[in-house]
Protein backbone atom coordinates (compact mmCIF):
# COMPACT_ATOMS: atom_id res chain seq x y z
CA UNK A 1 0.00 0.00 0.00
CA UNK A 2 1.16 4.00 -1.16
CA UNK A 3 2.52 5.65 2.31
CA UNK A 4 -0.36 8.66 0.93
CA UNK A 5 -2.89 5.75 1.31
CA UNK A 6 -2.22 4.48 4.40
CA UNK A 7 -1.61 7.88 5.83
CA UNK A 8 -5.17 9.40 4.53
CA UNK A 9 -6.71 6.50 5.48
CA UNK A 10 -5.84 6.59 9.26
CA UNK A 11 -6.42 10.01 8.92
CA UNK A 12 -10.21 9.73 7.86
CA UNK A 13 -10.14 6.60 10.49
CA UNK A 14 -8.62 9.55 13.27
CA UNK A 15 -11.64 12.42 12.28
CA UNK A 16 -14.39 10.43 12.27
CA UNK A 17 -13.84 8.98 15.65
CA UNK A 18 -13.31 12.44 16.74
CA UNK A 19 -16.50 13.79 15.68
CA UNK A 20 -18.36 10.42 17.28
CA UNK A 21 -16.74 10.84 20.69
CA UNK A 22 -18.84 13.64 20.82
CA UNK A 23 -21.70 10.57 21.79
CA UNK A 24 -19.51 10.67 24.99
CA UNK A 25 -19.88 14.10 25.50
CA UNK A 26 -17.59 17.75 24.50
CA UNK A 27 -14.31 16.63 24.16
CA UNK A 28 -10.69 18.01 22.79
CA UNK A 29 -10.89 15.78 19.97
CA UNK A 30 -14.61 16.66 18.44
CA UNK A 31 -13.78 20.29 19.07
CA UNK A 32 -9.90 19.82 17.16
CA UNK A 33 -11.97 18.06 14.28
CA UNK A 34 -15.05 20.27 14.28
CA UNK A 35 -12.65 23.33 14.08
CA UNK A 36 -10.68 21.89 11.31
CA UNK A 37 -13.53 20.83 9.27
CA UNK A 38 -15.06 24.63 9.24
CA UNK A 39 -11.42 26.14 8.62
CA UNK A 40 -10.56 23.82 6.10
CA UNK A 41 -13.77 23.95 4.19
CA UNK A 42 -14.14 27.70 4.46
CA UNK A 43 -10.38 28.03 2.70
CA UNK A 44 -11.81 25.41 0.23
CA UNK A 45 -14.64 27.33 -0.51
CA UNK A 46 -12.63 30.62 -0.73
CA UNK A 47 -9.24 29.11 -3.35
CA UNK A 48 -11.68 27.22 -5.71
CA UNK A 49 -14.31 29.88 -5.84
CA UNK A 50 -11.30 32.36 -7.01
CA UNK A 51 -9.90 30.08 -9.25
CA UNK A 52 -13.36 28.59 -10.79
CA UNK A 53 -14.90 32.05 -10.59
CA UNK A 54 -12.83 35.08 -10.17
CA UNK A 55 -9.97 34.39 -11.74
CA UNK A 56 -11.25 33.07 -15.56
CA UNK A 57 -15.15 34.81 -15.35
CA UNK A 58 -14.18 38.20 -14.10
CA UNK A 59 -10.61 38.82 -15.16
CA UNK A 60 -10.65 36.83 -17.97
CA UNK A 61 -13.50 39.25 -19.69
CA UNK A 62 -11.87 42.08 -18.23
CA UNK A 63 -8.30 41.51 -19.50
CA UNK A 64 -8.16 38.76 -22.29
CA UNK A 65 -5.54 37.51 -24.13
CA UNK A 66 -4.07 40.07 -25.66
CA UNK A 67 -3.64 38.50 -29.16
CA UNK A 68 -6.75 37.61 -29.57
CA UNK A 69 -8.01 41.64 -29.04
CA UNK A 70 -5.14 43.90 -29.85
CA UNK A 71 -6.12 46.94 -32.04
CA UNK A 72 -3.00 49.14 -31.04
CA UNK A 73 -4.85 51.43 -28.96
CA UNK A 74 -3.44 53.82 -26.29
CA UNK A 75 -6.35 52.93 -24.12
CA UNK A 76 -5.36 49.67 -24.59
CA UNK A 77 -2.10 49.83 -23.47
CA UNK A 78 -2.81 51.74 -20.31
CA UNK A 79 -5.44 48.89 -20.18
CA UNK A 80 -2.93 45.95 -20.39
CA UNK A 81 -0.47 48.41 -18.11
CA UNK A 82 -2.90 48.03 -14.84
CA UNK A 83 -3.00 44.27 -15.95
CA UNK A 84 0.80 44.19 -15.08
CA UNK A 85 0.43 46.52 -11.76
CA UNK A 86 -2.09 44.08 -10.35
CA UNK A 87 0.45 40.81 -11.77
CA UNK A 88 3.33 43.12 -9.65
CA UNK A 89 1.62 43.17 -6.58
CA UNK A 90 0.02 39.77 -6.77
CA UNK A 91 3.55 37.77 -7.21
CA UNK A 92 4.61 39.79 -4.22
CA UNK A 93 5.91 42.50 -6.11
CA UNK A 94 7.53 40.58 -8.34
CA UNK A 95 9.01 37.56 -5.98
CA UNK A 96 6.47 34.97 -6.90
CA UNK A 97 5.95 33.20 -10.27
CA UNK A 98 2.70 34.74 -12.44
CA UNK A 99 0.00 33.02 -11.66
CA UNK A 100 -3.38 34.57 -11.58
CA UNK A 101 -2.12 36.88 -14.47
CA UNK A 102 -0.72 35.06 -16.86
CA UNK A 103 1.57 36.98 -19.80
CA UNK A 104 -0.31 38.78 -22.17
CA UNK A 105 -3.72 38.11 -20.73
CA UNK A 106 -6.07 35.90 -19.51
CA UNK A 107 -7.26 33.20 -22.26
CA UNK A 108 -11.27 32.31 -22.94
CA UNK A 109 -12.88 35.40 -24.31
CA UNK A 110 -12.35 37.04 -27.25
CA UNK A 111 -12.98 40.48 -26.45
CA UNK A 112 -12.63 43.10 -23.33
CA UNK A 113 -16.05 43.58 -21.19
CA UNK A 114 -16.11 46.89 -19.38
CA UNK A 115 -19.47 46.36 -18.03
CA UNK A 116 -17.51 43.56 -15.57
CA UNK A 117 -15.90 46.47 -13.68
CA UNK A 118 -19.27 47.21 -11.81
CA UNK A 119 -19.29 43.41 -10.36
CA UNK A 120 -15.23 43.87 -9.95
CA UNK A 121 -15.77 46.88 -7.94
CA UNK A 122 -18.38 45.73 -6.14
CA UNK A 123 -16.74 43.30 -5.19
CA UNK A 124 -14.11 45.27 -3.72
CA UNK A 125 -16.71 46.72 -1.79
CA UNK A 126 -17.43 43.83 -0.33
CA UNK A 127 -14.08 43.02 1.15
CA UNK A 128 -14.06 46.88 2.59
CA UNK A 129 -16.32 45.39 5.61
CA UNK A 130 -12.96 44.46 7.09
CA UNK A 131 -11.80 48.28 7.25
CA UNK A 132 -14.21 49.61 9.74
CA UNK A 133 -14.24 53.26 8.25
CA UNK A 134 -14.98 52.18 4.84
CA UNK A 135 -17.43 49.30 5.81
CA UNK A 136 -20.48 50.97 5.02
CA UNK A 137 -19.44 50.51 1.18
CA UNK A 138 -20.53 46.93 1.77
CA UNK A 139 -23.91 47.70 1.76
CA UNK A 140 -24.29 48.56 -1.88
CA UNK A 141 -22.65 45.36 -2.95
CA UNK A 142 -25.28 43.30 -0.22
CA UNK A 143 -27.83 45.41 -1.56
CA UNK A 144 -27.04 44.51 -5.35
CA UNK A 145 -27.20 40.56 -4.20
CA UNK A 146 -30.40 40.86 -1.72
CA UNK A 147 -32.05 42.80 -5.00
CA UNK A 148 -30.75 40.32 -7.64
CA UNK A 149 -31.69 36.85 -5.43
CA UNK A 150 -34.91 38.40 -4.84
CA UNK A 151 -35.82 38.98 -7.99
CA UNK A 152 -34.46 35.89 -9.29
CA UNK A 153 -36.09 34.28 -6.15
CA UNK A 154 -39.82 35.63 -7.03
CA UNK A 155 -39.87 34.45 -10.56
CA UNK A 156 -38.57 30.65 -9.59
CA UNK A 157 -40.97 30.64 -7.10
CA UNK A 158 -44.19 32.04 -8.64
CA UNK A 159 -44.15 29.50 -11.11
CA UNK A 160 -43.00 26.49 -9.95
CA UNK A 161 -44.15 27.08 -6.17
CA UNK A 162 -47.09 28.66 -6.29
CA UNK A 163 -49.04 28.84 -9.86
CA UNK A 164 -48.34 25.00 -10.84
CA UNK A 165 -49.25 23.87 -7.40
CA UNK A 166 -52.43 25.81 -7.30
CA UNK A 167 -53.20 24.25 -10.88
CA UNK A 168 -52.02 20.45 -9.42
CA UNK A 169 -54.60 21.10 -6.29
CA UNK A 170 -57.70 21.24 -8.52
CA UNK A 171 -59.87 18.17 -8.70
CA UNK A 172 -60.42 16.84 -11.97
CA UNK A 173 -64.19 15.16 -11.67
CA UNK A 174 -63.90 13.49 -15.10
CA UNK A 175 -61.04 10.98 -13.85
CA UNK A 176 -61.76 7.99 -11.75
CA UNK A 177 -63.17 7.69 -8.21
CA UNK A 178 -59.31 6.85 -7.32
CA UNK A 179 -57.91 9.72 -8.38
CA UNK A 180 -60.73 12.05 -7.34
CA UNK A 181 -60.36 11.00 -3.53
CA UNK A 182 -56.71 11.12 -3.25
CA UNK A 183 -57.09 14.46 -4.99
CA UNK A 184 -60.12 16.15 -2.24
CA UNK A 185 -57.61 15.07 0.42
CA UNK A 186 -54.74 17.38 -1.53
CA UNK A 187 -57.30 19.51 -1.84
CA UNK A 188 -58.73 19.81 2.07
CA UNK A 189 -55.19 19.60 3.41
CA UNK A 190 -53.70 22.50 1.59
CA UNK A 191 -56.84 24.51 2.13
CA UNK A 192 -56.84 23.47 5.47
CA UNK A 193 -53.13 24.34 5.86
CA UNK A 194 -52.86 27.39 4.48
CA UNK A 195 -56.40 28.65 7.12
CA UNK A 196 -53.97 27.52 10.20
CA UNK A 197 -51.47 30.20 8.76
CA UNK A 198 -54.44 32.59 8.70
CA UNK A 199 -53.75 35.12 11.75
CA UNK A 200 -56.02 38.00 10.47
CA UNK A 201 -59.07 36.10 12.30
CA UNK A 202 -58.95 34.74 15.41
CA UNK A 203 -59.42 30.86 14.99
CA UNK A 204 -62.95 30.26 16.55
CA UNK A 205 -65.81 28.73 15.04
CA UNK A 206 -65.76 27.22 11.41
CA UNK A 207 -62.21 28.61 10.91
CA UNK A 208 -60.93 27.24 14.08
CA UNK A 209 -62.21 23.62 13.54
CA UNK A 210 -60.86 24.06 9.90
CA UNK A 211 -57.14 24.84 10.81
CA UNK A 212 -57.52 22.26 13.91
CA UNK A 213 -57.94 20.13 10.43
CA UNK A 214 -54.88 21.53 9.02
CA UNK A 215 -52.68 21.01 12.29
CA UNK A 216 -53.39 17.08 11.72
CA UNK A 217 -52.56 17.34 7.57
CA UNK A 218 -48.97 19.48 9.62
CA UNK A 219 -48.37 17.12 11.78
CA UNK A 220 -48.58 14.08 9.54
CA UNK A 221 -45.78 16.23 7.06
CA UNK A 222 -43.93 16.91 9.89
CA UNK A 223 -44.50 13.17 11.44
CA UNK A 224 -42.72 11.57 7.14
CA UNK A 225 -40.37 14.55 7.87
CA UNK A 226 -39.10 13.29 10.92
CA UNK A 227 -38.97 9.66 9.58
CA UNK A 228 -37.00 10.18 6.06
CA UNK A 229 -34.54 12.40 8.62
CA UNK A 230 -34.22 9.79 10.78
CA UNK A 231 -33.62 7.37 7.95
CA UNK A 232 -31.19 9.99 6.54
CA UNK A 233 -29.31 10.43 9.62
CA UNK A 234 -28.80 6.54 9.64
CA UNK A 235 -27.62 5.94 5.83
CA UNK A 236 -24.72 8.37 7.11
CA UNK A 237 -23.77 6.72 10.41
CA UNK A 238 -23.95 3.48 8.12
CA UNK A 239 -21.56 5.20 5.54
CA UNK A 240 -19.15 6.57 8.11
CA UNK A 241 -18.89 3.17 10.22
CA UNK A 242 -18.43 1.54 6.63
CA UNK A 243 -15.37 3.21 6.16
CA UNK A 244 -14.29 2.19 9.96
CA UNK A 245 -14.83 -1.38 9.23
CA UNK A 246 -12.52 -1.13 5.72
CA UNK A 247 -9.96 0.73 8.00
CA UNK A 248 -9.75 -2.11 10.34
CA UNK A 249 -8.24 -4.49 7.93
CA UNK A 250 -4.63 -5.25 8.45
CA UNK A 251 -3.75 -3.28 4.83
CA UNK A 252 -4.94 -0.26 6.67
CA UNK A 253 -2.40 -1.12 9.65
CA UNK A 254 -5.84 -2.18 11.93
CA UNK A 255 -6.34 1.92 11.91
CA UNK A 256 -9.38 1.74 13.39
CA UNK A 257 -8.96 -0.52 16.49
CA UNK A 258 -6.21 1.54 16.92
CA UNK A 259 -7.16 4.89 17.37
CA UNK A 260 -10.07 4.34 18.72
CA UNK A 261 -8.17 2.72 21.69
CA UNK A 262 -6.08 5.43 21.71
CA UNK A 263 -8.85 7.97 21.85
CA UNK A 264 -10.51 5.91 24.61
CA UNK A 265 -7.39 6.33 27.16
CA UNK A 266 -7.09 9.88 26.36
CA UNK A 267 -10.63 10.38 27.11
CA UNK A 268 -10.27 8.39 30.23
CA UNK A 269 -7.65 10.24 31.19
CA UNK A 270 -9.14 13.54 30.42
CA UNK A 271 -12.34 12.39 32.54
CA UNK A 272 -10.05 11.59 35.87
CA UNK A 273 -8.41 15.08 35.62
CA UNK A 274 -11.63 16.60 36.23
CA UNK A 275 -12.03 17.97 33.08
CA UNK A 276 -14.36 15.81 31.14
CA UNK A 277 -17.65 16.59 34.30
CA UNK A 278 -18.53 19.96 33.60
CA UNK A 279 -18.67 19.29 29.16
CA UNK A 280 -20.50 16.21 29.43
CA UNK A 281 -23.27 17.32 31.91
CA UNK A 282 -23.68 20.25 29.37
CA UNK A 283 -24.85 17.94 26.62
CA UNK A 284 -26.29 15.11 28.66
CA UNK B 1 -48.32 -6.23 35.14
CA UNK B 2 -45.87 -4.42 37.95
CA UNK B 3 -42.98 -5.78 36.81
CA UNK B 4 -43.67 -4.76 33.17
CA UNK B 5 -44.36 -1.85 34.10
CA UNK B 6 -41.18 -1.63 36.06
CA UNK B 7 -39.16 -2.89 32.39
CA UNK B 8 -40.81 -0.08 30.85
CA UNK B 9 -39.76 2.85 33.55
CA UNK B 10 -36.27 1.14 33.34
CA UNK B 11 -36.03 1.46 29.73
CA UNK B 12 -37.58 5.39 29.69
CA UNK B 13 -34.81 6.12 31.75
CA UNK B 14 -31.88 4.16 30.03
CA UNK B 15 -28.84 6.73 29.73
CA UNK B 16 -28.55 8.15 26.22
CA UNK B 17 -25.07 6.53 25.66
CA UNK B 18 -26.57 3.43 26.07
CA UNK B 19 -28.99 4.12 23.32
CA UNK B 20 -26.03 4.94 20.90
CA UNK B 21 -24.48 2.18 21.55
CA UNK B 22 -27.51 -0.13 20.97
CA UNK B 23 -28.35 2.16 17.85
CA UNK B 24 -24.71 1.85 16.77
CA UNK B 25 -24.51 -1.98 17.34
CA UNK B 26 -27.27 -2.74 15.24
CA UNK B 27 -25.77 -1.21 12.55
CA UNK B 28 -22.54 -2.57 12.81
CA UNK B 29 -23.19 -6.22 13.23
CA UNK B 30 -25.35 -6.04 9.45
CA UNK B 31 -22.17 -4.69 8.36
CA UNK B 32 -20.05 -7.34 9.70
CA UNK B 33 -21.91 -9.97 9.35
CA UNK B 34 -23.59 -9.00 6.03
CA UNK B 35 -24.74 -12.96 5.50
CA UNK B 36 -26.75 -12.84 8.80
CA UNK B 37 -29.37 -10.45 7.62
CA UNK B 38 -30.56 -10.82 4.01
CA UNK B 39 -33.54 -8.44 3.02
CA UNK B 40 -35.14 -8.02 -0.46
CA UNK B 41 -34.66 -5.02 -2.43
CA UNK B 42 -38.12 -4.13 -4.24
CA UNK B 43 -38.21 -0.99 -6.18
CA UNK B 44 -40.82 1.88 -5.43
CA UNK B 45 -42.66 3.28 -8.36
CA UNK B 46 -40.63 6.48 -7.97
CA UNK B 47 -36.97 4.44 -8.58
CA UNK B 48 -38.78 2.52 -11.03
CA UNK B 49 -39.73 5.65 -12.49
CA UNK B 50 -36.47 7.35 -12.75
CA UNK B 51 -35.01 3.94 -14.10
CA UNK B 52 -37.49 3.84 -16.73
CA UNK B 53 -36.72 7.93 -17.92
CA UNK B 54 -33.25 7.19 -17.88
CA UNK B 55 -33.85 3.77 -19.96
CA UNK B 56 -35.61 5.47 -22.49
CA UNK B 57 -32.90 8.08 -23.76
CA UNK B 58 -31.26 7.26 -26.81
CA UNK B 59 -27.49 6.57 -28.17
CA UNK B 60 -25.62 9.76 -28.11
CA UNK B 61 -28.66 12.00 -26.01
CA UNK B 62 -27.12 14.38 -23.58
CA UNK B 63 -27.87 14.29 -20.14
CA UNK B 64 -26.61 17.34 -17.57
CA UNK B 65 -25.89 15.98 -14.37
CA UNK B 66 -25.35 17.48 -11.52
CA UNK B 67 -22.98 17.24 -7.80
CA UNK B 68 -24.88 18.87 -5.13
CA UNK B 69 -23.60 16.89 -2.44
CA UNK B 70 -20.41 16.81 -0.10
CA UNK B 71 -18.58 14.26 1.85
CA UNK B 72 -21.34 14.68 4.59
CA UNK B 73 -23.86 13.05 2.60
CA UNK B 74 -22.00 10.84 0.36
CA UNK B 75 -23.18 7.79 2.09
CA UNK B 76 -26.75 8.35 0.65
CA UNK B 77 -25.96 10.00 -2.82
CA UNK B 78 -23.23 8.53 -4.21
CA UNK B 79 -24.22 5.50 -4.95
CA UNK B 80 -26.92 7.11 -6.86
CA UNK B 81 -23.97 8.65 -9.15
CA UNK B 82 -22.01 5.63 -9.78
CA UNK B 83 -25.52 3.51 -10.44
CA UNK B 84 -26.62 6.10 -12.90
CA UNK B 85 -23.19 6.29 -14.77
CA UNK B 86 -23.18 2.63 -15.53
CA UNK B 87 -26.76 3.13 -16.96
CA UNK B 88 -25.82 5.79 -18.99
CA UNK B 89 -22.26 4.73 -20.04
CA UNK B 90 -24.01 1.28 -20.82
CA UNK B 91 -26.47 3.06 -23.35
CA UNK B 92 -23.79 5.25 -24.61
CA UNK B 93 -24.85 8.19 -23.37
CA UNK B 94 -22.88 11.54 -23.11
CA UNK B 95 -23.00 12.81 -20.03
CA UNK B 96 -22.69 16.68 -18.68
CA UNK B 97 -21.07 16.73 -15.21
CA UNK B 98 -21.76 20.33 -13.11
CA UNK B 99 -21.42 21.05 -9.54
CA UNK B 100 -23.59 23.84 -7.52
CA UNK B 101 -21.73 22.48 -4.07
CA UNK B 102 -18.11 23.60 -4.00
CA UNK B 103 -17.23 19.53 -2.66
CA UNK B 104 -19.65 18.15 -5.32
CA UNK B 105 -15.94 18.68 -7.50
CA UNK B 106 -14.83 15.63 -5.20
CA UNK B 107 -17.80 13.93 -5.57
CA UNK B 108 -17.81 14.05 -9.61
CA UNK B 109 -13.98 13.26 -10.34
CA UNK B 110 -14.52 10.29 -8.11
CA UNK B 111 -17.66 8.69 -9.80
CA UNK B 112 -16.54 9.82 -12.99
CA UNK B 113 -12.79 8.29 -12.47
CA UNK B 114 -14.78 5.26 -10.53
CA UNK B 115 -16.84 4.35 -13.69
CA UNK B 116 -15.80 5.72 -17.14
CA UNK B 117 -12.47 3.53 -17.58
CA UNK B 118 -14.43 0.24 -16.75
CA UNK B 119 -16.89 1.19 -19.58
CA UNK B 120 -13.94 2.52 -21.86
CA UNK B 121 -15.58 5.95 -21.55
CA UNK B 122 -13.27 8.79 -23.60
CA UNK B 123 -13.10 12.43 -21.36
CA UNK B 124 -14.64 15.20 -23.63
CA UNK B 125 -16.69 12.92 -26.47
CA UNK B 126 -18.27 10.94 -23.80
CA UNK B 127 -18.20 12.77 -20.61
CA UNK B 128 -16.86 15.93 -19.34
CA UNK B 129 -17.03 17.51 -15.94
CA UNK B 130 -18.00 21.07 -15.81
CA UNK B 131 -17.12 21.31 -12.37
CA UNK B 132 -18.23 24.17 -9.20
CA UNK B 133 -18.75 27.83 -10.03
CA UNK B 134 -20.33 29.47 -6.92
CA UNK B 135 -23.76 32.04 -7.10
CA UNK B 136 -26.59 29.48 -6.48
CA UNK B 137 -29.33 29.62 -8.40
CA UNK B 138 -27.83 32.16 -10.08
CA UNK B 139 -25.61 29.76 -12.03
CA UNK B 140 -29.00 27.62 -12.80
CA UNK B 141 -29.95 30.76 -13.93
CA UNK B 142 -26.62 30.76 -16.43
CA UNK B 143 -26.83 27.17 -17.37
CA UNK B 144 -30.31 27.50 -18.72
CA UNK B 145 -29.77 30.94 -20.44
CA UNK B 146 -26.20 30.40 -21.66
CA UNK B 147 -23.67 28.15 -20.36
CA UNK B 148 -20.58 30.46 -21.64
CA UNK B 149 -21.27 32.99 -19.54
CA UNK B 150 -20.31 31.24 -16.88
CA UNK B 151 -18.15 28.42 -18.19
CA UNK B 152 -14.83 29.24 -20.11
CA UNK B 153 -13.15 26.44 -18.98
CA UNK B 154 -13.65 22.84 -17.48
CA UNK B 155 -12.75 21.25 -14.26
CA UNK B 156 -8.94 20.59 -15.58
CA UNK B 157 -9.13 24.21 -16.68
CA UNK B 158 -9.23 23.08 -20.71
CA UNK B 159 -11.17 25.40 -22.34
CA UNK B 160 -14.50 24.11 -22.86
CA UNK B 161 -14.62 25.55 -26.73
CA UNK B 162 -10.87 23.06 -27.00
CA UNK B 163 -14.04 20.58 -25.71
CA UNK B 164 -15.33 18.07 -28.87
CA UNK B 165 -18.64 17.07 -26.59
CA UNK B 166 -19.07 21.19 -26.18
CA UNK B 167 -19.99 22.39 -29.57
CA UNK B 168 -23.50 22.92 -30.10
CA UNK B 169 -24.10 22.91 -26.36
CA UNK B 170 -25.51 26.15 -25.91
CA UNK B 171 -28.00 26.22 -23.06
CA UNK B 172 -30.41 23.84 -21.14
CA UNK B 173 -32.45 23.80 -24.08
CA UNK B 174 -29.24 21.77 -26.00
CA UNK B 175 -29.73 18.75 -23.12
CA UNK B 176 -32.17 15.75 -23.44
CA UNK B 177 -32.53 15.21 -19.49
CA UNK B 178 -31.11 17.10 -16.40
CA UNK B 179 -30.25 14.72 -13.57
CA UNK B 180 -29.86 16.13 -10.08
CA UNK B 181 -28.00 14.53 -7.56
CA UNK B 182 -29.33 16.45 -4.36
CA UNK B 183 -28.29 17.38 -1.07
CA UNK B 184 -30.12 20.35 -0.07
CA UNK B 185 -29.58 23.99 -1.33
CA UNK B 186 -29.19 24.70 -4.38
CA UNK B 187 -30.20 21.60 -5.62
CA UNK B 188 -33.23 19.72 -7.03
CA UNK B 189 -35.66 22.61 -6.20
CA UNK B 190 -33.13 25.20 -8.35
CA UNK B 191 -33.10 23.33 -10.96
CA UNK B 192 -37.15 22.87 -11.33
CA UNK B 193 -37.71 26.54 -10.59
CA UNK B 194 -35.00 28.41 -12.68
CA UNK B 195 -34.09 25.65 -15.95
CA UNK B 196 -36.61 22.67 -15.96
CA UNK B 197 -39.84 24.45 -15.54
CA UNK B 198 -39.55 27.25 -17.73
CA UNK B 199 -37.48 25.30 -20.39
CA UNK B 200 -39.75 22.34 -20.33
CA UNK B 201 -36.59 19.97 -20.20
CA UNK B 202 -37.22 16.64 -18.37
CA UNK B 203 -35.61 16.09 -14.85
CA UNK B 204 -35.44 13.50 -12.31
CA UNK B 205 -33.55 13.32 -9.02
CA UNK B 206 -31.94 11.56 -6.30
CA UNK B 207 -31.80 13.00 -2.88
CA UNK B 208 -30.94 12.63 0.59
CA UNK B 209 -33.67 11.04 2.93
CA UNK B 210 -34.66 14.76 5.01
CA UNK B 211 -35.44 16.30 1.44
CA UNK B 212 -37.74 13.95 0.21
CA UNK B 213 -40.81 15.36 1.63
CA UNK B 214 -39.97 19.06 0.42
CA UNK B 215 -39.38 17.27 -3.14
CA UNK B 216 -42.62 15.15 -3.38
CA UNK B 217 -44.77 17.70 -4.38
CA UNK B 218 -42.64 18.38 -7.82
CA UNK B 219 -42.88 14.51 -8.30
CA UNK B 220 -46.14 14.30 -7.91
CA UNK B 221 -46.79 17.24 -10.32
CA UNK B 222 -44.92 15.92 -12.50
CA UNK B 223 -42.41 18.44 -12.53
CA UNK B 224 -39.46 15.79 -11.76
CA UNK B 225 -39.91 12.75 -12.84
CA UNK B 226 -39.41 9.93 -10.49
CA UNK B 227 -36.70 10.47 -6.99
CA UNK B 228 -34.53 8.22 -5.68
CA UNK B 229 -34.82 8.52 -1.84
CA UNK B 230 -31.79 8.18 0.20
CA UNK B 231 -30.20 4.62 0.74
CA UNK B 232 -32.99 2.72 0.11
CA UNK B 233 -33.69 5.14 -3.32
CA UNK B 234 -29.98 4.27 -4.59
CA UNK B 235 -30.10 0.21 -3.84
CA UNK B 236 -33.40 0.12 -5.73
CA UNK B 237 -31.96 2.02 -8.40
CA UNK B 238 -28.80 -0.32 -8.22
CA UNK B 239 -31.16 -3.60 -8.18
CA UNK B 240 -32.76 -2.35 -11.48
CA UNK B 241 -29.10 -1.02 -13.20
CA UNK B 242 -28.02 -4.30 -12.44
CA UNK B 243 -30.76 -6.66 -13.78
CA UNK B 244 -30.23 -4.33 -17.10
CA UNK B 245 -26.93 -4.49 -17.59
CA UNK B 246 -26.84 -8.74 -17.43
CA UNK B 247 -29.85 -8.23 -20.15
CA UNK B 248 -27.35 -6.50 -22.32
CA UNK B 249 -24.58 -8.77 -21.05
CA UNK B 250 -22.62 -6.17 -19.87
CA UNK B 251 -20.54 -7.05 -15.78
CA UNK B 252 -20.54 -4.59 -13.45
CA UNK B 253 -19.59 -4.46 -9.92
CA UNK B 254 -21.95 -4.96 -7.67
CA UNK B 255 -23.20 -1.59 -5.93
CA UNK B 256 -22.80 -0.35 -2.60
CA UNK B 257 -25.98 0.88 -1.34
CA UNK B 258 -27.74 -2.59 -1.82
CA UNK B 259 -25.04 -4.15 0.98
CA UNK B 260 -25.85 -1.44 3.32
CA UNK B 261 -29.88 -1.82 3.32
CA UNK B 262 -30.24 -4.36 5.75
CA UNK B 263 -28.27 -2.25 8.54
CA UNK B 264 -30.11 0.53 7.82
CA UNK B 265 -33.72 -1.97 7.87
CA UNK B 266 -32.59 -3.12 11.22
CA UNK B 267 -31.74 -0.03 12.76
CA UNK B 268 -34.87 1.46 11.90
CA UNK B 269 -36.55 -1.82 13.60
CA UNK B 270 -34.39 -0.57 16.65
CA UNK B 271 -35.08 2.87 16.73
CA UNK B 272 -39.12 2.31 15.99
CA UNK B 273 -38.80 -0.21 19.28
CA UNK B 274 -37.15 2.79 21.08
CA UNK B 275 -39.86 4.92 20.54
CA UNK B 276 -42.53 2.74 21.27
CA UNK B 277 -40.89 2.49 24.62
CA UNK B 278 -40.21 5.97 24.92
CA UNK B 279 -43.99 6.53 24.60
CA UNK B 280 -45.29 3.62 26.34
CA UNK B 281 -43.23 4.70 29.63
CA UNK B 282 -43.62 8.34 29.48
CA UNK B 283 -48.01 7.27 29.34
CA UNK B 284 -47.15 4.79 32.61
CA UNK B 285 -45.24 7.87 34.44
CA UNK B 286 -47.88 10.17 33.15
CA UNK B 287 -50.45 8.07 35.10
CA UNK B 288 -48.13 7.59 37.97
CA UNK B 289 -47.89 11.58 38.26
CA UNK B 290 -51.37 11.98 38.01
CA UNK B 291 -52.51 9.25 41.08
CA UNK B 292 -49.45 10.96 42.91
CA UNK B 293 -51.36 14.30 42.91
CA UNK B 294 -54.54 12.75 43.99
Amino acid sequence: MIAAELFSAWLVAFLILCIFSFLYGDNPFYKAAEHLYVGVSAGYVAVISFWQQVQPNLFGRLWPSRIDVDDGSIFQSIWYTIYEIFNFISTGFGVLDRSIFPEGGIKGYDEIRMIYLIPFILGIFMLLRLVPKLSWMARWAIAYIVGMAAGLRFYGFLNSDILIQIKASTIDFSSDWWTIINSLILFIGTLTGLIYFFYSTEHKGVIGRLSRIGIYFLMIKFGASFGFAVMGRISLLIGQLNYLKDYSAAEYNYATPIILLFIIICLAIWSFMGKGGKNIESTA
Amino acid sequence: MKHIKKIFILLGSLDRRIIFLIVGLSVLIPLLKPDWVSLPIRPTPESQRVFDEINKLKQGDRVLLSFEYSPSTKPEIHPMAIALLKHMYAKNIKVYGFALWPDGNFMSTEAFSEVSDDYEKVYGLDYVNLGYKPGSEAVVKGIASDIRTLYTIDLHGTPINDIPMMENVINIKDFDFVFSLSAGFPGSKEWVQYATDPEQIPISTGCTSIQVTDILPYVENEQIRGILAGMPGAAEYESLVETELKKMNISAKPGTASGMMAAQSIAHVVIVLFIIFGNITYFITQKKKGKDKI
